[in-house]
């Protein structure tokens, strides 16, 4: 083996170790052996710790993961049984150590009673004991070392078994294309009748589902809806006219505030009608997107970016202040929020609001989908990958440029009046800096600039965090690893944006010209 | 005449761009602009198509002043700039950049013809037209560029130093260009640090230095000014 496969293979193991010791500190662990437990089937009382056989799983999941990274270091080479059994051996016992020594420490430190959790609130002495599968320390660190370069040749082996097979993979899957072609069901795809069925299978799934699945689903699908709309916007601004608005909360918020003092009977007592509020609320924010567009239209990049944190900021704290006190309630916030009336009659359960969510999406998705294969489109396309030469080719960019941050301010004022409508209640702290990072986190991760991906975004990330309620307090970690792990392996997102194909007006020929692998862009 | 240009000033803030640059171009001309760097050429241009604004001074276009004109109007007025550095839009295809140059109009069928036409010019881009603009090499880059802005079918032609990081016998290739485009009826604006090239094919030419024009002659004469033949061609 060489000097740098060794090095490589350390590196991997010394990653894989710091991250067990970093999921240790934080309680990850115990979370994850527990939800591994239940997945299983065996229960777990509130407080209990998981058993050691599903610590052993997950801990055998990390080290099967290092040994696969570490022996294929190199896409070209083909690996044999040496090379892979001298990786994978390092990186297990690099991995295996870095954890001996942290168990070590905890251990010998739990052991003289000093009470870790002084320091570190999720290092109680039974998670330290859990760490140590309930043995001695010295049995328990063995364990971890011997553990972890086991699992780790077995990942290296199982990355040599895949290489070995890909070979009939790749047969296999191009069978499967040549059957897919020939038989019936491959030469449906493309059919567009098949997509109406489809449609109207969703159609259909949307009209029973909220009524069969109950409260819960209805407030968790609800609130995921929202954050369809409030990504929607966002992918408007962000997506198709490439500018970087972060404080995109503040519209929301003006959504929310404006439908809120419209329909309670405090502190203004003007008790509107819902859809005329919900038009104003609409309005207010796609007014205030103008608005705060104006002054910082010439701004760009990371200026944009600073400037509307701020804004978001003003407007929560504005809400909060006593200078609003009278007119916004102040850190109270606003209750007794309208429902949705149709007809004089109220449709205010967990079912009406399901619809109109849905439908609000729907509009929502059918207008975006609109303007972005019109002229307008092209104009924001254009804007987001070069300003000037849009500008030299005849576009206003200043006036796209407003119409998109209106226009995503509008979908977000949707959004908080629904929110607020829903709750019957908004307060300042429903519009913290959180929400912002949370659209742009989704539409990052769905895919800048791509409707479907937006879609998926959010319930990627709104929809995942509510089932998996267990690691909830871990959310910002997961939200984290997400991304870089995204901007890893698909920096485009989930579902990356495939523009309108724009007609090909000329050419005799209409062999599409295939461009070099290396290029990246479109696939 | 098509371009006067009159005392014109621009300021970055404190820096004084142009110091009252006045210069005039006639119907059908290719005229120079050169000088070396920082001197003052590509504001000049991006003045005149409104990406900047001057602090005094007039800009006429056809005996009409247009420094009051947002960018997108000079555009339609027929006046087109190509930004300097093979500005083209990356993530498009060759036919959707050229596309774009068209956004002023909406007659499908002559932009059809247009595109055909510039094709006609530009083969090798036929060649690569659904290829995205950012794969493209860099001669070609600057090819989909001046195709693009002849797009927008311009009475003036704004190029800002087309011949930038370009082999030589690209330069000549797209020098040639410039010189037919202008025979079809084009008149010409070009910025260039590439003096020799540009002043080979221009009409008449302006010397710029630290934001004031310092000669001015036709382009045979300034080719054989012994001042611009030690600052930019070279030495004698």
């Amino acid at each position: 083996m060489n000097k740098q496969s060794i090095q490589k293979s350390a590196a991997s193991g010394m990653v894989f170790g710091i991250i067990v010791i970093f999921f240790a500190l934080i309680g990850f662990t115990v979370v994850i052996s527990g939800l591994i437990q239940k997945a299983l089937g065996q229960s777990l009382g509130v407080g209990q710790m998981p058993s050691t056989s599903s610590f052993l799983i997950f801990l055998g999941l990390l080290g099967i993961w290092n040994g696969w990274r570490a022996s294929r270091q190199d896409k070209h080479e083909t690996l044999n049984t040496k090379k892979v059994l001298g990786r994978s051996t390092i990186a297990g016992l690099v991995a295996g150590v870095l954890v001996m020594v942290y168990a070590l420490i905890v251990g010998v430190l739990d052991n003289r009673g000093i009470n870790l959790r002084t320091y570190l609130s999720q290092l109680s002495s039974e998670s330290v004991r859990f760490f140590l599968f309930n043995q001695t320390i010295v049995v328990g660190i063995l364990i971890h070392v011997f553990y972890s370069t086991l699992m780790a040749v077995v990942g290296g082996f199982l990355a040599l078994a895949s290489e070995r097979s890909r070979e009939r993979v790749k047969s296999t899957r191009e069978s499967i294309q040549k059957w897919s072609q020939d038989h019936w069901l491959g030469k449906l795809q493309g059919n567009p009748y098949v997509s109406y069925v489809l449609m109207g299978v969703v159609l259909l799934l949307l009209v029973l589902l909220p009524r069969t699945w109950g409260a819960y689903w209805n407030y968790v699908m609800g609130t995921v809806g929202i954050y369809v709309l409030l990504g929607l916007g966002l992918n408007i601004i962000v997506g198709f006219s490439g500018q970087l608005v972060l404080g995109y909360v503040a519209f929301f918020a003006i959504g929310a505030y404006t439908f809120a003092l419209t329909t309670s009977p405090e502190p203004h007592n003007l008790v509107w009608n819902f859809w005329i509020a919900l038009g104003v609320a609409v309005l207010a924010a796609a007014l205030s997107g103008i608005l705060i567009g104006l002054p910082i239209m010439r701004l760009r990049g990371d200026y944009l970016a600073i400037v509307t944190l701020g804004f978001g900021e003003i407007i929560r704290i504005l809400l909060r202040s006593d200078i609003l006190k009278d007119f916004t309630m102040g850190p109270r916030g606003v209750r007794n929020i309208a429902g949705p009336t149709l007809f004089g009659r109220s449709f205010t359960t967990d079912v009406d609001f399901m619809y109109l969510i849905i439908l609000a999406v729907l509009l929502s998705i059918f207008l975006a989908r609109r303007w972005q294969e019109s002229s307008i489109g092209r104009a924001w396309l254009a804007i987001s990958q070069d300003e000037t030469v849009a500008q030299a080719t005849g576009v206003n960019t200043q006036k796209y440029k407003l119409l998109a941050l209106s226009l995503g301010a509008a979908f977000a004022g949707l959004g908080g009046a629904l929110f607020a409508s829903r709750n019957q209640f908004t307060g300042p702290e429903d519009h913290a800096l959180m929400v912002s990072i949370n659209v742009l986190v989704l539409v990052i991760v769905g895919g800048m600039g791509s409707i479907p991906g937006v879609i998926l975004g959010a319930f990627t990330l709104k929809g995942l965090p509510e089932i998996l309620r267990e690691v909830e307090n871990y959310r910002l970690l997961v939200f984290g690893a997400l991304l870089v792990v995204m901007m890893i392996i698909r920096p485009e997102g989930l579902w990356p944006a495939r523009r309108p194909k724009l007609e090909v007006p000329v050419g005799q020929d209409n062999e599409p010209v295939h461009l070099p692998a290396t290029v990246g862009g479109e696939k | 005449m098509m371009l006067e240009v009159e005392n014109l000033n621009v300021h970055y803030g404190a820096i004084h761009a142009l110091k009252g640059v006045s210069f005039h171009l006639e119907e059908g001309e290719i005229v120079a602009l050169i000088g070396a760097n920082g001197a003052g050429k590509s504001t000049t241009l991006n003045t005149i198509s409104r990406l900047n604004k001057p602090t005094a001074g007039d800009i006429r276009y056809r005996g009409v002043s247009i420094v009051e004109t947002p960018p997108q109007d000079i555009v339609t007025k027929g006046i087109v700039q190509v930004p300097e550095g093979r500005r083209i839009f990356p993530k498009m295809t060759v036919v959707e950049n050229l596309e774009m140059g068209a956004y002023i109009f909406s007659d499908r069928q002559r932009i059809e013809a247009d595109i055909e036409m510039v094709f006609g010019k530009f083969p090798r881009l036929r060649e690569r037209r659904k290829q995205l603009g950012g794969t493209l090499s860099g001669g070609e880059q600057q090819m989909l560029a001046i195709a693009r802005g002849l797009m927008a079918r311009p009475q003036l032609l704004l190029l800002d130093e087309p011949s930038m990081g370009l082999a030589p016998i690209i330069v000549e290739q797209i020098f040639d260009i410039i010189s037919e485009i202008n025979q079809q009826g084009t008149s010409i604006l070009l910025v260039e640090q590439n003096a020799q090239m540009a002043l080979s094919i221009a009409d008449r030419g302006y010397v710029f230095e630290t934001g004031k024009i310092v000669l001015e002659g036709d382009a045979g004469d300034l080719l054989e000014d012994p001042m611009v033949k030690e600052a930019y061609l070279g030495g004698g």
